[in-house]
């Protein structure tokens, strides 16, 4: 019977996304099953971040494109420390669930959104709560936007620090796994935990103080 | 030996887990943990019921799906994709749709699908009309199940058979209506003409 560390230096085989990886390195044009599947986490990760729909579609065209482009090099045994932490350290992890596809895809966008963050906070600005009031009342994109934005728990979800608020998005809106989560972030998968820990306390905290 | 923070930071995992497979089961009740902290416990469940997974529209989706297969077809013919220039093609409007993802992998997301907000815009939105227009556009997607739902696509639905079956059975009355119908009468040899809704709908619908 393997250890668990054993087990942890096989995980290509196992990996959830292997046949349509395989295929799309074949033929890049089966990638088009790759983008439709995680089309939305990456364009929900990208909105939730950079709370424009316009940037988030910017964000996930990059993302697609530099996957589709950086797919041949993409080698699942290069970050082979991804899943092998998710099965030795989760312990629970069920191998077969795990993407490392999904893993680097995330990355990417990871990168993307935090340098689109930076890139955003030189030119401007804009606080959260003055978003409604800069969309124009006949846009109804932007109006549902605002009205989402409004949320009282995205509003305290925006308050956290950048590392607590991009677990948040990862768990509650991607439902990643800690281990996941870790991967991504480049954190250990104990501090992601304590991350999303902290992260709840402080929304309990933000929204008992709106309450009150 | 875990300390006091390490071992609330795993309960809380727990429960998130829990409050994940709740919803996947669509079971009724939360999950109940005496042990977490009451507040964390709140605030898990309004991020969970709050953050919703967002989709782009249809038309950035296909516009992008659109430029990944030129991408893809430079790559098989060994060319480079520039990535820079995607950048600009970017300025598609569209914008999102709400919906709660079933599947914690992120598996085929879909489950419901909506008209792209955008749409929305459009002068006569929300008419029978205009949900006749966009059915063909939801009905293209055919790499995730859709559930088109609502009265008005209901109803468009049956507004179109019976429009369709009307003008069926009164026939243009314009010199270029009598010459079709004199055309397709001598290519058919059949001078016989279909009256009545009935029959039109009838017809539509074989």
């Amino acid at each position: 019977m393997l250890s668990r560390a054993q087990e942890g230096t096989r995980p290509a085989r196992l990996d959830r996304d292997r046949g349509l990886v395989e295929a799309a390195r074949r033929d890049p044009t089966r990638f088009d099953a790759l983008y439709r599947k995680y089309l939305a986490q990456v364009y929900s990760y990208a909105y939730y971040e950079l709370r424009d729909h316009h940037a988030a579609e910017d964000a996930s065209e990059r993302v697609f494109m530099q996957a589709l482009a950086g797919l041949p090099r993409f080698e699942e045994r290069v970050d082979a420390f991804i899943a092998s932490r998710s099965v030795t350290i989760e312990g629970g992890a069920d191998p077969a669930d795990i993407s490392t596809f999904r893993v680097w895809l995330f990355r990417i966008a990871h990168n993307i959104v935090a340098n689109e963050r930076r890139r955003d906070r030189r030119r401007h600005a804009t606080p959260l709560e003055e978003a409604a009031e800069l969309s124009a009342p006949d846009d109804v994109a932007e109006t549902a936007a605002a009205r989402e934005a409004g949320s009282a728990a995205w509003q305290a979800v925006a308050r956290l620090p950048e590392d607590r608020r991009r677990a948040v998005i990862l768990r509650f809106v991607d439902e990643m796994s800690t281990a996941e989560i870790a991967a991504i972030l480049g954190r250990s998968e104990g501090a992601v935990r304590v991350l999303l820990h902290r992260a709840l306390r402080s929304v309990a905290n933000d929204l008992r103080g709106q309450l009150s | 030996m875990l300390g006091g923070g390490m071992r609330d930071a795993r309960r809380t995992e727990r429960y998130l887990d829990e409050l994940m497979a709740a919803d996947e089961r669509r079971a009724s009740e939360f999950p109940v943990d005496v042990d977490i902290d009451p507040q964390i416990r709140v605030a898990a469940r309004e991020l969970r019921a709050d953050l919703v997974r967002v989709h782009p529209s249809f038309r950035f989706e296909e516009a992008l799906a659109a430029r990944l297969a030129a991408g893809a077809m430079r790559l098989r013919a060994g060319l480079h994709i520039e990535v820079a220039e995607t950048e600009a093609a970017a300025a598609t409007p569209g914008t999102m749709a709400a919906y709660r993802s079933r599947s914690p992998a992120g598996e085929g997301p879909v489950t419901t699908a909506m008209p792209p907000a955008t749409a929305l815009t459009e002068p006569d939105a929300g008419s029978p009309a205009w949900a006749l227009r966009r059915l063909p556009e939801m009905a293209a997607r055919q790499s995730r199940p859709l559930i088109v739902g609502g009265v008005g696509v209901a109803s468009a639905i049956s507004i179109g058979a019976v429009y369709v079956a009307w003008r069926h059975s009164h026939p243009a009355s314009g010199r270029m209506g009598r010459a079709a119908r004199a055309a397709h009468n001598r290519a058919t040899g059949s001078g016989r003409r279909r009256t009545g809704v009935v029959d039109g709908i009838l017809e539509v619908v074989s």
